[in-house]
């Protein structure tokens, strides 16, 4: 192993004409990838409560509260402020109701801002209601 | 001399995180140092107990940010001998992918760490800058740069498809040119050389008596690494070097990862270019059968164990965690011994130290009388959180 003194010259120089690594961000940004895991959102339509997202759910962020047992109504909230993003909800979800957006920048305020809320009306039959709905 | 005794820590401008040290010092040089935990403990593994074992994927998965993925497969990997489940291969090698990914994003984040310790910070930044590429690797794999949860019980999440696969050999290409620059840095540029030859000293005999783990026990001369003593997922299938040094300072270490840098991206090729076609996992059963195991993992920091009990329900008894930075802080101690306090931060980044993930366990001391004590935690509120307590506090000054 020879020593060679001020090695790194070269290179610091070369980087002097580079453009930045970095980019201006909240005037540019970057793409996300393809299957970006974002926010959490519920296609109510497709949703047959049958409670495996609640049930995975490590932050325990889903709940669904039963409105009206005769009306098959249904309400599911989504607390975004405890989610951390794992898709797990996705995958336990038998009829793709569940998925994540793009959507990162959902730095807000107050943590109540964060709670999506949807009110539904179960299907009576899955398959046929989700073409039609 | 008279001998002083200083604390580095917990809250220290040369400590990344809450760790507490404290040096006994007879003028310039420490005669003997002493590594008190405690001050990150988060309760995950009594958490652990009550949450259900898909639940715990992502719990375990955030011992750590830096080897999330290390955790996850050594805890995924035991539930799956539990329940004796054979994982389809496409499943293994795209966890390996993922595995050597993130101990190339360890090791230039840790390469970037030790040269700003040692002052060189044009590095420092250059290897970081490096690292992005990775990271956005990772993020196109899983969704995610830091958690990727590309693990689940049986297999993995995520498949790889035909662009994904040219963009990893894309990146790896460039990380490869870079990283062979960087060792011709590292080795040949005089005062980087000179700040970290023969600082750290740890001796062969005192590697193993110690229970080194990872590059640490790599860089003095022992050949030891999961990865060929104990092949998981398929890397008794993988052609790789296991890489040692012999120097036992903090520059063998720095040779061990950039090393180890090189072999990953020959691992990453190898399986990119071998991935076998088929399903990448199997339905994994909800209960587990009473039972318990043990499982092995290498993490970019060294030997990561995992200890589960199963009890017949859809939760486990008891999960325990030793993480690698656990088992090399009895080393530490050792290589602090006799160095310059100017080296403490040096020596202690370069064992790469991941407070939070060694963290699992805390003793309450009586500071007068020096006995320990068992609190719950409904009693620990009573004592320290009261606002009775609060509102009689004294100002000292």
């Amino acid at each position: 192993m020879k020593l060679k003194p001020a090695a790194f010259i070269p290179e610091l120089l070369r980087h002097l004409f580079k453009r930045p690594a970095t980019i201006e961000y909240p005037f540019e940004k970057l793409k996300v990838p393809d299957d970006f895991r974002g926010t959490p959102v519920l296609k109510s339509e497709l949703c047959i409560v049958c409670r495996a997202c609640v049930r995975d759910c490590p932050a325990f962020a889903i709940e669904i509260e039963t409105l009206s047992e005769e009306e098959k109504k249904y309400k599911m909230t989504i607390h975004n402020d405890r989610c951390i993003h794992c898709a797990q909800c996705v995958e336990s979800c038998p009829t793709k109701a569940l998925f994540m957006n793009d959507e990162f920048e959902i730095a807000t305020d107050s943590r109540l801002k964060l709670k999506a809320e949807y009110t539904y009306t179960r299907p009576k039959k899955s398959g046929q209601q989700s073409q039609t709905g | 001399m008279k001998k002083i005794t200083i604390p580095i820590g917990p809250q220290h401008p040369a400590l990344k995180e809450p760790i507490s040290l404290r040096i006994t010092i007879e003028g310039e040089v420490v005669k003997h140092a002493d590594v008190r935990l405690g001050y990150n403990h988060r309760g995950i593994e009594k958490l652990a107990e009550s949450r259900t074992y898909i639940q715990n994927i992502y719990l375990v998965e955030r011992i750590c940010g830096i080897c999330s993925h290390s955790h996850t497969t050594c805890y995924v990997q035991g539930v799956e001998k539990l329940c004796g489940l054979e994982v389809p291969k496409r499943g293994l090698y795209i966890r390996m992918l993922v595995c050597e990914l993130e101990r190339i994003h360890s090791h230039l984040l840790w390469l970037g760490v030790a040269a700003h310790e040692a002052g060189f910070d044009s590095l420092f930044m250059y290897t970081w800058r490096d690292r992005e590429v990775v990271m956005d690797l990772l993020e196109i794999i899983s969704g995610n740069r830091v958690h990727y949860a590309i693990n689940t019980i049986g297999g993995v999440r995520r498949n790889l498809n035909e662009i994904q696969k040219e963009k990893i050999l894309e990146g790896i290409k460039f990380l490869k040119k870079r990283t062979e620059y960087y060792t011709n840095l590292g080795t040949t540029e005089p005062t980087f050389v000179a700040r970290i030859a023969g600082v750290g000293i740890l001796p062969k005999e005192k590697a193993i008596a110690l229970c080194a783990v990872g590059p640490t026990l790599r860089a003095s001369g022992v050949s030891s690494d999961i990865r060929k003593d104990d092949p998981y997922a398929a890397y008794d299938e993988i052609p790789f070097d296991l890489c040692t040094a012999d120097t036992c300072d903090v520059l063998g270490r720095v040779v061990v990862r950039v090393k180890e840098l090189i072999e990953s991206y020959k691992i990453v090729e190898y399986i990119i270019k071998n991935l076998p076609q088929g399903e990448i996992k199997v339905k994994a059963p909800r209960k587990i059968q009473p039972a318990e195991v043990v499982s092995r993992y290498e993490a970019p920091r060294g030997e990561n164990i995992h200890y589960i009990k199963s009890n017949g329900t859809d939760k486990p008894e008891r999960l325990k965690v030793r993480a690698p930075t656990l088992a090399n802080y009895p080393a530490t101690i050792e290589m602090l011994k006799n160095c310059f306090v100017a080296d403490i931060p040096l020596i202690f980044a370069a064992i790469d130290p991941c407070i939070c993930c060694a963290e699992r366990f805390v003793e309450l001391i009586d500071a007068k009388k020096g006995n320990s004590t068992v609190l719950s935690m409904a009693e620990i509120r009573k004592k320290y959180y009261s606002t009775e307590t609060k509102r009689n506090v004294v100002w000292p000054l």
